[in-house]
């Protein structure tokens, strides 16, 4: 479609130009070229030339971009003639699009300037944007906060946390060592023998016999977990004795006869008497004193 | 010291009584070699009235056990290989009609026998097995009308491949769990396969099996074997056991919680204490101890425990879950 725009920027005077201009195709998606011609009437003893106000430049700066230009001059009727200005432009932006005002200016033979016409197009361009027609507005994007406290001055309160945890962590870490180093120094077969010092007291006092082997089955279960460093509280005898065995312990078959004999106290309704079990604990004492000095499997 | 005066006499009745086991043991060992455990458990399932799974590749002697026990107990041995097409009236029997009486009279099937070897069972769908489990729940078997119980003792040993699963219809939980023990069949060892490869390779007659033992051995054993002492400690540590299975964190196994799909049931509760006092009466031990608790709990609980999501993506195994709870139960 085309839209032919007239007009007559000083009607009723002949001396002044008569100008026309006219815009093919006004619909147009962005980036699309059209053609804008210009047309101008005027005396025969003139000449007439475009001017933009703020240049050619002006139709980069707005939505227009200035690709090429023809000039066409021709006589009408005797007196008059026409000039005529062909223009490719291509389109930008989105929406109507009105067209730059341009500066008619016309000069006599000698190349005076006679008359100077500033005039403003009513015609515009419809133009087509290749977006989303959903999307309104715009987010602009948010410039990058800056820091209200500079970098350089929180680095060392960074460094001085970083420093104290390190700190923390070391001494937890010796208190550790120190806790665990102690305990290593308690000897098992020393708190074993306390256990049965305790237990023979016991049973002085009345503690049932019964009752008394199950504690001594504790008693060197505790001790051999803890001194041969074997899994002997979830053990059963049977692994129990495997595992002695494997580890070459001299007179192991004292510690298994114990074991066994706390077993057929505790599974099988076995009853023995306060003379039987203290018998048991005194062999059990000398089993723990005689293993005290047999050196702990490595790790 | 001494035990009290009715296990000392229950042990030495033990010791009497248990001694068909070793004869047979030795009756066995003319045709296996190796294979120890599995012969064991055997036992131990015939002794307390219980069937046996056993899963294993193919050649491991599966058949060949099961047959010359049989052979060796003096039972009546029956094979019945599942096939796809197998239907239940193939197992238990069904009502043939006899022209000359105009009556349907029934005709017992393969499982009217002592021994079942049910090999490969997992090749048959759903209502054959269900048929054999049935029997081997209830210890009868209908046909039409007529319900017939099966003669004791009856002891069903089914097979099955774990490595070949096509054309095969999985065990259901529900019917896996009537099975006292599932036994994995491993390959022999270096030394045994030498011996296999050196005794089967031959053009000979096969050693031939004696029956050394009756019928009643089996009955008189399992009424010793219901006497044998289980102390309250030991009761409570196999419960510990099965419960750990459901509830692992109670025990200090918090990490077994999603491992563990479903555990074990109260079958297991029930078929652990019974397989354990088969197994002290094996070693001739008139009460049960905790190591025969250990001695049988993989086989009794690896059926019933289903593992979880994340324990197959750890490709953990029921036997790991097991080991776990064995390591953290506190032995009484």
């Amino acid at each position: 479609m085309s839209l032919l725009t007239a007009c007559s920027a000083a009607a009723g005077k002949t001396e002044q130009p008569s100008i026309t201009v006219m815009v093919i195709p006004d619909n147009v998606l962005v980036g699309d070229r059209i053609r804008c011609i210009i047309s101008i009437s005027h005396s025969e003893k003139e000449v007439a030339a475009l001017e933009w106000r703020d240049g050619i430049d002006t139709f980069s700066s707005r939505s227009f971009e200035l690709i090429s230009s023809k000039h066409l001059s021709s006589t009408l009727l005797p007196g008059s003639s026409q000039d005529k200005f062909e223009l490719e432009l291509a389109v930008f932006g989105a929406g109507h699009q009105p067209l730059p005002p341009v500066t008619v200016v016309l000069r006599d033979s000698k190349g005076l300037v006679t008359k100077k016409v500033v005039y403003s197009p009513p015609a515009s361009v419809f133009v087509r944007a290749l977006t989303d027609s959903s999307v309104r507005d715009l987010t602009p994007l948010k410039p990058p906060l800056k820091p209200q406290i500079p970098f350089l001055l929180i680095m060392p309160v960074i460094l001085g946390a970083f420093g104290v945890a390190v700190v923390v962590l070391l001494l937890l870490f010796l208190l550790k060592r120190v806790v665990r180093k102690s305990a290593e120094k308690v000897d098992s077969s020393q708190v074993a023998q306390r256990k049965l010092r305790k237990l023979g007291s016991s049973l002085s006092a009345g503690m049932p016999p019964h009752e008394c082997y199950e504690e001594l089955s504790n008693i060197m279960r505790s001790f051999l977990e803890n001194h041969y460093r074997i899994r002997a509280l979830e053990a059963v005898t049977q692994e129990i004795e495997r595992d002695l065995k494997k580890l070459g312990i001299a007179g192991f078959e004292n510690i298994m006869n114990l074991l066994k004999q706390a077993d057929l106290v505790k599974f099988a309704d076995s009853r023995p008497d306060v003379e039987e079990s203290r018998q048991s604990l005194h062999k059990a004492s000398e089993v723990i004193r005689s293993t005290r000095h047999s050196r702990p499997p490595e790790e | 010291m001494q035990l009290a005066v009715e296990l000392e006499e229950l042990g030495t009745q033990i010791i009497e009584a248990s001694s068909f086991l070793e004869h047979a043991e030795k009756e066995l060992s003319l045709r296996i070699i190796g294979q120890r455990d599995v012969i064991r458990r055997v036992f131990i399932a015939m002794l307390v009235n219980g069937h046996i799974l056993l899963e294993g590749v193919p050649g491991l002697a599966k058949t060949l056990i099961v047959s010359t026990f049989a052979a060796a107990m003096n039972l009546k041995f029956q094979r019945i290989q599942f096939t796809p097409d197998m239907l239940p009236a193939d197992l238990v029997g069904t009502m043939i009609y006899n022209p000359k009486d105009l009556e349907f009279y029934p005709r017992k099937g393969p499982v009217f026998a002592n021994v079942i070897l049910a090999d490969e069972i997992n090749r048959s769908p759903a209502k054959v097995q269900s048929a054999l489990l049935e029997a081997m729940q209830e210890r009868q078997v209908t046909i039409g009308s007529q319900t017939f119980p099966l003669q004791e003792p009856f002891i069903v040993l089914a097979t099955q491949n774990p490595i070949e699963h096509e054309g095969t219809y999985l065990l259901p939980e529900a019917q896996v769990d009537r099975f006292m023990m599932k036994v994995i069949v491993d390959y022999p060892s270096y030394d045994e396969e030498l011996e296999i490869m050196l005794r089967s390779a031959t053009n000979a007659i096969k050693v031939p099996v004696k029956p050394v033992v009756k019928p009643e051995d089996i009955f008189r054993a399992r009424a010793l074997i219901d006497r044998i002492y289980v102390d309250p400690r030991v009761q409570r540590y196999i419960v510990d056991l099965v419960v750990a299975t459901r509830k692992p964190a109670q025990f200090g196994m918090p990490e077994l919680e999603t491992m563990i799909e479903y555990g074990a049931s109260p079958r297991a509760s029930i078929f652990l204490l019974l397989a354990a006092k088969a197994h002290a009466f094996l070693q001739h031990r008139p009460y049960i101890t905790p190591e025969d608790v250990k001695a049988i709990v993989y086989d009794t609980l690896r059926h019933r425990i289903r593992p979880g999501y994340e324990a197959e993506a750890d490709n953990m195994k029921p036997s790991d879950i097991i080991r776990l709870i064995l390591q953290h139960v506190q032995v009484p």
